[in-house]
């Protein structure tokens, strides 16, 4: 009994020292794991749902072909000082997404491209063909700015093509979206917010400007001539 | 209870209350209201919609403080039906985005053109429209705060303290009518300090707390027959 009791007296302090040490050890990773962190770029992978619009569709019967730059869309700077922070923002799956809501809430009939437009192209019958493509984009935080919103701004050029590929428009649009500052969120949550109010709004410049384009209205009133003309 | 056990009861309440005041920092605030065509009956089955400004360039009117002011007339007055932001700008998207919605109240004439519109607007039957534009900013900082850790623990030592103000404006338009039907403002400043003496101790100025509060208490004398 006294032999056993002297064991369990030993045996108490050394677990007790080594969950400590172990404890110890997992701090310190954590601590180094921390600190490695800030080393890395911050990543955003843009996500965000986004309302269809609200409007009567126009009479069009539309495609959208999204070119793998588009699609794949990621925008990248890497730090220059040791102060400054790198930034990798993701907005492909964002842009598809938000563009997909958009036209369809738009147009009559949108359907999205099974290959680029081009002559002798299997594709399906539509009226034109939209290409989107980011020309620029371009980001602003408070540590940069000291403001205490964070910015995102975009540059779109869209290609309006018929189905063998021939222009029929080519025009710029820009998008601008910001958010503030908020008590516990992250640069990355809040550059993912500000990229979400820049797709939101580019959208909704789409949606105004779409009409009042002038080549894209050339081709609206040639489209509704001609469609008098086959209607007897 | 015995009388020992409520005494000591009595005193750690009291001396909670006491911690609970002092760690709260002191606010100034004012508000200022016009209001015409103020309901006096309340506003019966229809609903209130509070959005913020987001048109300028330097500052962006919080969210949260949107949602704050919502809340809180939501939580006073059971029988108002606020619409959450972020549900009426999705549901109307895109024609309440920053580019889009409406500066005037005339503008809304040109919005109910479009059936699809018109339609989600009687749906939603929003009585009242609440534009907010305002922000709080951090007006000044001083102090240095340092905080370390070794293998015999860790702590902080030393002292800060900023400034906060807010600037907030309700404008409040009549949805039936198109018309502006009152403008509410208010203002509030506080210093918050952080004296640190191994542990840090937070005394916050709930600025845009109190700015929400002011607010929300006028709009609610605005909508509400309780009020």
């Amino acid at each position: 009994m006294e032999a056993h009791l002297l064991g369990l007296m030993i045996s108490a302090p050394s677990e007790k020292i080594a969950y400590a040490t172990g404890l110890l050890k997992c701090a310190a990773c954590a601590i180094i794991v921390f600190f490695l962190s800030a080393c890395g770029a911050n990543k955003v992978i843009v996500e965000g749902d986004f309302p269809t619009p609200i409007m009567t569709p126009l009479p069009l019967n539309i495609g959208v072909w999204y070119p793998d730059e588009f699609r794949n869309h990621e925008f990248t700077d890497m730090a220059k000082t040791p102060q400054d922070s790198s930034w990798v923002v993701k907005t492909g799956n964002a842009q598809v997404a938000m563009w997909d809501v958009l036209l369809a809430g738009m147009f009559q009939n949108f359907v999205e491209m099974k290959s680029a437009p081009g002559h002798g192209v299997m594709n399906q019958v539509v009226d034109a063909v939209l290409i989107p493509e980011i020309d620029e984009l371009q980001y602003a935080i408070p540590t940069q700015t000291h403001v205490k919103i964070y910015e995102i701004w975009m540059r779109y050029r869209f290609k309006l093509v018929d189905i063998n590929g021939e222009p029929l428009a080519e025009w710029m649009m820009t998008a601008y979206g910001k958010t503030p500052t908020a008590f516990l969120r992250s640069d990355t949550a809040a550059v993912n917010m500000a990229a979400v109010m820049a797709l939101r709004d580019a959208g909704a410049n789409f949606v105004l400007s779409f009409s009042k384009t002038p080549e894209i209205s050339d081709w609206l009133t040639n489209m509704s001539t001609e469609s008098e003309e086959v209607t007897p | 209870m015995n009388s020992s056990k409520l005494g000591s009861f009595v005193k750690v309440t009291l001396l909670l209350s006491t911690v609970a005041a002092i760690l709260t920092g002191c606010v100034n605030a004012s508000v200022d209201q016009i209001v015409f065509n103020e309901p006096t009956e309340g506003i019966g089955d229809a609903s209130i919609v509070i959005l913020g400004r987001r048109h300028s360039s330097d500052y962006d009117t919080e969210p949260e403080f949107i949602e704050c002011v919502g809340d809180h007339i939501a939580a006073k007055d059971k029988g108002i039906r606020v619409v959450g932001e972020l549900e009426f700008v999705n549901s109307l998207y895109p024609w309440f985005e920053p580019r889009t919605a409406p500066m005037h109240p005339r503008d809304i004439d040109r919005l109910l053109q479009q059936k699809p519109v018109a339609d989600k607007m009687l749906e939603l039957n929003t009585e009242y429209m609440i534009w907010v534009d305002g922000s709080t900013e951090r007006t000044n900082s001083s102090g240095s705060l340092a905080c370390g850790i070794g293998p015999g623990g860790g702590g902080c030592f030393g002292f800060g303290t900023w400034g906060d103000e807010s600037n907030y404006e309700a404008v409040i338009w009549d949805f039936t009518d198109k018309a502006e039907v009152g403008r509410i403002s208010t203002t509030a400043s506080g210093q918050s300090y952080m004296p640190a003496v191994i542990v840090p101790i937070p005394i916050i100025a709930p600025v845009q707390g109190t700015a929400c509060d002011g607010i929300a208490n006028q709009l609610l004398q605005f909508l509400s027959e309780k009020y």
